[in-house]
């Protein structure tokens, strides 16, 4: 580490990009320990290939990138092992606020939860981080097409599992 | 309906072009069903948004903060091999569960601390001094001069003005980056000191601009504020007399 390197910029804007990494981490590892366990991993890969990053391209989608692409690795890793994702660890995750506000919010969380990791990635990269449809494609290297119909399937399940999901006004 | 789901999908998303937008309000109007189906994929879309909010108002758990700091002495490692780790270390992690309000005080440290140390360099808009934070810049420049109403291209937005318990004038901000913040100024002296910073929300439109601020910023209004938030014209009238105190004022 004794170059005062390109990584030098990249820490800066990782610093201030720590909370949308956690909260994309979460949406798609679907647990709190998970989801910071991958942001470090994440961070540490980018670190490592600071200089790959294309000063100018969005730091945050290439952290993204990255964040999925470890997930999925992991997701297979834990696959091998037989090591299924224990649904209670999820569970565990919910605080105790008793809010009703709140038991609101965690059932749209655990109906999150149940969708199909590419429907969730999906999710997280439009609704949650506010990508456009274009730019989420690119991101997870797929079609626009593709990345739509995930969308509208997962929204679909979504709905149904939120009971019809009537704005209450 | 001759429209299919995902194309009133991507309209609820802002994702159509002019011409398919047209065809859909024109249809809209002859047929309420669109409408409604629109609008509950708009609904169900700040659902969504709303459940995840909060992450970003947590305290960064500080193994993060360090290893993107350089502070920590870390190497790549799987996950499994973190969590194994962690199976014996797991005091320090779980800060997270702690109700907001009551990790106010790290949120807050998390946020100073990750703004000292990133955004140091000529163009900061602030820097630390003997006192704390100070504002500078265009940081500086906002809170002295810009009003609440005013609404331009500018990175700075104000919030809410109002006197502390202290007397002193104090400005709550939003500044639009790449990774937006959020924060506390108060007057003291010729300049702005930065009571507290944090990461926010970024600003959509004008969609619940309140909503961008972040949990520590609010609670230390909170905790600090005399009386209501200034008026309008109080703003305006303490911007032109330059924040300065009137001398002889004695409550």
């Amino acid at each position: 580490m004794s170059t005062p390197s390109p990584s030098d910029g990249v820490r800066a804007e990782l610093g201030e990009m720590l909370p949308q990494l956690r909260r994309f981490a979460r949406v798609i590892t679907r647990n709190v320990q998970d989801a910071d366990d991958l942001v470090q991993v994440a961070v540490e890969k980018a670190l490592t290939r600071a200089e790959q990053w294309r000063p100018g391209s969005r730091l945050d989608s290439w952290m993204f990138g990255i964040m999925k692409n470890a997930w999925i690795d992991e997701v297979r890793a834990r696959r091998r092992r037989g090591r299924v994702h224990a649904p209670e660890e999820a569970g565990a995750d919910v605080g105790d606020d008793s809010a009703e506000s709140r038991d609101i919010l965690l059932s749209v969380q655990s109906a999150m939860e149940r969708l199909p990791d590419e429907q969730r990635i999906a999710l997280a990269l439009v609704l949650v981080a506010g990508y456009s449809y274009k730019d989420s494609a690119e991101l997870l290297g797929i079609p626009i097409g593709t990345l739509t119909s995930r969308l509208a399937r997962g929204r679909e399940s979504l709905q149904a599992m939120l009971g019809g999901g009537e704005a209450a006004r | 309906m001759k429209f299919s789901d995902e194309m009133l999908m991507a309209y609820a998303d802002g994702e159509l072009d002019l011409v398919a937008r047209a065809e859909i309000e024109a249809a809209m109007a002859r047929d309420p069903a669109i409408g409604r189906a629109i609008e509950r994929h708009r609904a169900l879309a700040s659902r969504v948004q709303s459940a995840y909010r909060d992450v970003l108002d947590e305290p960064v758990p500080e193994r993060l903060v360090k290893l993107v700091s350089g502070t920590a002495a870390t190497s790549v490692v799987d996950l499994a091999a973190r969590r194994a780790a962690r199976e014996e270390a797991r005091t320090v992690i779980g800060g997270w569960r702690i109700p907001q309000w009551a990790a106010l005080a790290a949120s807050v440290a998390v946020g100073l601390f990750v703004g000292v140390l990133l955004m140091r360099g000529p163009s900061a808009p602030y820097e630390e001094s003997a006192t704390g934070l100070v504002a500078r810049g265009e940081l500086d420049a906002a809170l002295t001069t810009r009003l609440a109403s005013t609404s331009d291209e500018s990175n700075v937005r104000i919030g809410i003005s109002f006197r502390d318990r202290g007397g002193a004038f104090c400005r709550t901000f939003h500044m639009q980056r790449e990774a937006p913040l959020a924060g506390l100024a108060c007057r003291s002296g010729e300049e702005w000191q930065v009571r507290v910073l944090a990461a926010a929300r970024a600003h959509q439109g004008e969609l619940r601009p309140a909503a961008a601020m972040p949990m520590a910023v609010l609670q230390a209004v909170d905790a600090s504020i005399e009386g209501e938030p200034f008026d309008a014209a109080t703003e305006a009238a303490a911007r032109n007399a330059g924040w300065q105190e009137p001398s002889d004022v004695a409550e």
